[in-house]
């Protein structure tokens, strides 16, 4: 399993172009407060204003300026993307490793409960959540990483079961070395590369999670967000704005989603050895 | 092995077969409107929603579009149009005071569509029918008594005087033939094609409740004149390519947004812009503390700049919420509340101070407490024009930030909220409802009735006595100094804040001359789709 993530996805076209993505809407959320001079509450112009020098993208509904709500809406995305995948990923280690560590009962009642899980759509818990809680970026990152575990906590299971016949964690447990020693000591280390494709999988699931429910409506208001920016949009389809309302956010969508899946795919093809280009090579 | 390639032949044609048997009734499916053959005109009207309920007196939805399309097959005693009452099934009407009642002289033509005639014992079986299976659009418990003088003339006698009676009874409560209702225990459950024998000028040939479609064919022998048109249909159409359902001559007429009313009149289509009848209104929980307080409420008032409001989120189409409920431009408007209430920060502090709050940094505080509430805005869904919601709560959040009360804003599906705001789990919500253009029995509606679009307000006496006595007031001069004294105590009570009325467009090709009926269709609905405009 010693695979160097980063340097596997360097070499990949794609995971090349999906990294240049990622850059590039990481550097929009963040930079957001120097690439724009407008506060994106503000009601910045007049309605409906087309693309000008001092509307880049022209201006909403309600004269607040399309650019600014673009950048500031790369930081929800990105912030609901990397805390779902932060969290579901560290719920797949815990889950999946004590399972394949423990086994027994404890191993069948959680298995069975990912099982359960799994066919689940994420979506519809949360809409019925948000019936009942307060939406906010908060509860959606805990909603949708309690949601996403259980995917990421399979694959770890079975790379744990493989990885705790070798050598080393024999020697470690003859030793005495408790259960969390073995997972986070011996265990954890090995399966990098794996939890760095199922933390990007999370990530490009939850930033289009987010910007679907912020579409129907199921976020908190005064948040920006992409979903959102599209729903109000399509509102006044009648109208040129489209082009530079619609247009932009759904592009801005599309990188962030393209970036992600690029990297994973580029991920998944160094970690399945079936998929290396290589192997292809000497097979044919 | 040929045996097998010839049975997998045979199993790929039957499935051919299958896959075009299947394509071709789902093709017929999607015809959803049946057409009637030998049409000559036909007209279209749009609609964002679809479907309204089958079009029977008890089973269609107690809104106004519904009304309306049941309002093409049946008729009522009197009826309006642009300019105020007209006949219909009566041919005159006249209020006797000394027996505080109403004399109705009938017409003698009209036949019910299955060729039966009409007489004065269908009027007294329908009052004395609703008494039962209550009409949800009108209440007949005020008629104490109703008689047939004979076969053409109706006496109503009225258990007290009753101001909108001719609106209600006489020009809203469709009229029922006996000879098919007689028997009828469940009106709600009854469906069948001859709950739909009406005397009016359509018939309804198709009603398709999935996709929201009606289509209705004339009544050759409608006593009022043969209708122009001879097939009508509504038709879903969503709010935002109605512009373009009427370019394409999909639609005859639709509701357009605002932005497109000058685009398609210089493209000829004719444009009708409706009476400002449906109020955007911020709901406010007097039954809770702080919101109890009447000065608290009007200092919520004087926080909101409902003009900024209108100029930012409506873009301008629309008027400033008066704070006597009713529009600047309705007949029964009080012109005393003109400039009430007008955007004042330093007024809302004032009034925030008088209670005993301190501003602390950015809010006010009382007893260590931040000033903190909730509102609760509709997500999405609403296909009513000018509807509140998330921009709308935006807004007015920052208005009220800035006048230092925090508000946390949260957005709802609009049933539930609607739910929440019926029990009284909220501190602020944006909401809305329409009929304000009818009688003012609307008035009472708004304020002492007990659904959602109610304020559901009795702690004052005063506005109480003065919304039963203009119900009862038979005068009208009388009655309108008393529905402008509940405008001025609805101004001061503050039980919601009315925001703004929207501005509504309706765009038609011209084939018909559509016009807005006065003080609504019926009792108050303010669409342009009144009957008599496709008999003319």
């Amino acid at each position: 399993m010693h695979v160097n993530s980063w340097r596997e996805i360097k070499q990949e076209g794609l995971g090349r172009t999906g990294i240049v993505f990622i850059i590039l809407v990481v550097a929009m959320g963040i930079l957001a407060p120097l690439l724009t001079s407008y506060q994106p509450s503000g009601y910045a112009g007049p309605v409906f204003s087309p693309p000008s020098p001092r509307h880049w993208l022209g201006t909403n509904d309600v004269g607040q300026d399309i650019w600014t709500h673009l950048l500031y809406g790369a930081r929800t995305s990105l912030a609901v993307g990397c805390g779902v995948g932060l969290l579901s990923t560290m719920l797949s280690i815990v889950a999946g490793g004590t399972a394949a560590l423990c086994g027994g009962l404890y191993d069948r009642i959680l298995m069975r409960l990912v099982d359960a899980l799994i066919i689940i759509p994420p979506v519809i818990v949360v809409i019925l959540a948000a019936a009942y809680l307060r939406p906010n970026t908060m509860l959606l990152v805990v909603l949708l990483s309690a949601l996403l575990w259980p995917g990421g906590a399979r694959v770890v299971r079975a790379q744990t079961l493989s990885l705790q016949e070798k050598m080393s964690v024999s020697a470690a447990r003859t030793f005495g070395a408790s259960r969390r020693h073995l997972l986070f000591r011996h265990i954890v280390p090995d399966l990098g590369p794996v939890l760095v494709a199922i933390a990007i999988q999370d990530i490009r699931r939850a930033v289009f999670m987010e910007a679907g429910l912020s579409f129907l409506g199921v976020s908190d208001p005064s948040l920006i967000s992409w979903g959102k920016m599209m729903q109000q949009a399509l509102q006044f389809i009648y109208l040129d704005a489209w082009k530079w309302w619609l247009l932009p956010t759904g592009l801005s969508l599309a990188v962030t989603v393209s970036g992600f899946t690029f990297v994973g795919f580029a991920l998944e093809t160094s970690l399945n050895p079936r998929l290396r280009r290589e192997v292809k090579h000497a097979a044919s | 092995m040929l045996k097998r390639r010839k049975r997998v032949w045979k199993l790929l044609g039957c499935l051919l077969v299958l896959a075009v048997f299947v394509l071709v009734t789902a093709g017929c499916g999607e015809k959803g409107v049946k057409e009637p053959e030998g049409g000559t005109s036909t007209y279209t009207i749009a609609d964002p929603t679809g479907d309204w309920g089958f079009p029977s007196p008890y089973a269609h939805y107690a809104r106004g579009p519904g009304y309306v399309r049941m309002s093409f097959i049946f008729d009522t005693l009197v009826w309006k149009d642009a300019g105020g009452y007209i006949p219909a099934l009566a041919v005159s009407w006249e209020y006797l005071k000394d027996e505080d009642a109403y004399l109705f002289r009938l017409r003698k033509d009209v036949t019910w569509h299955d060729g039966q005639k009409f007489t004065a014992g269908d009027v007294a079986f329908t009052v004395n029918y609703t008494k039962k299976h209550p009409y949800q659009w009108v209440d007949t418990g005020v008629v104490k008594g109703v008689e047939a003088l004979d076969e053409y003339t109706v006496k109503m006698y009225m258990e007290k005087p009753y101001a909108p009676f001719l609106e209600l009874v006489g020009g809203t409560l469709p009229v029922l033939p006996e000879h098919i209702w007689k028997d009828v225990q469940e009106p709600r459950q009854f469906q069948q094609k001859e709950a739909l024998t009406g005397p009016g000028p359509y018939k309804l040939v198709d009603y398709n409740k999935e996709q929201g479609t009606y289509l209705y064919e004339a009544n050759e022998q409608y006593y009022q004149g043969t209708p122009g048109i001879k097939q009508l249909k509504f038709i879903k159409v969503g709010g935002e390519v109605s512009a373009a359902a009427l370019r394409q001559k999909q639609a005859g007429v639709a509701q357009i947004p605002p932005e497109m009313a000058r685009e398609l009149e210089k493209e000829g289509f004719k444009c009708l812009e409706s009476s400002h009848d449906w109020v955007a209104k911020m709901v406010i929980n007097h039954q809770k503390a702080p919101l109890d307080s009447q000065e608290f409420r009007q200092a919520l008032a004087y926080a909101v700049d409902r003009q900024a409001l209108v100029d930012t989120c409506l873009r301008g189409y629309g008027l400033a919420g008066s704070p006597g409920l009713l529009p600047p431009d309705n007949a029964w408007y009080n012109p005393r509340l003109d400039g009430q209430y007008s955007y004042d920060p330093g007024k809302s502090a004032e009034l925030l101070a008088g209670l005993g709050y301190v501003k602390k940094n950015s809010y006010f505080e009382k007893d260590g407490r931040t000033l903190e509430l909730e509102l609760l805005v509709s997500g999405s869904g609403s296909t009513t024009q000018g509807a509140p919601g998330e921009r709308e709560g935006e807004f007015i959040k920052g208005q009220l930030e800035q006048a230092g009360i925090k508000i946390n804003l949260r957005s709802l599906e609009a049933k539930t909220l609607d739910n929440r705001v019926l029990e009284n789990k909220f501190d602020l919500a944006l909401s809305g409802h329409g009929g304000l253009g009818g009688d003012p029995e609307n008035l009472n509606k708004a304020i002492i009735a007990k659904g959602f679009n109610s304020a559901r307000y009795e702690q004052s006496e005063e506005l109480n006595n003065l919304l039963k006595q203009q119900l009862a007031e038979m005068d009208q001069e009388k009655r309108r100094e008393l529905v402008s004294r509940v405008q001025e105590l609805y101004a001061r009570e503050m039980p919601t804040l009315p925001l703004y009325y929207p501005n509504w467009y309706y765009a038609h090709n011209g084939q018909v001359n559509l016009f807005f009926t006065m003080q609504g269709i019926a009792s108050g609905v303010p669409l342009p789709f009144n009957k008599m405009a496709f008999v003319r």
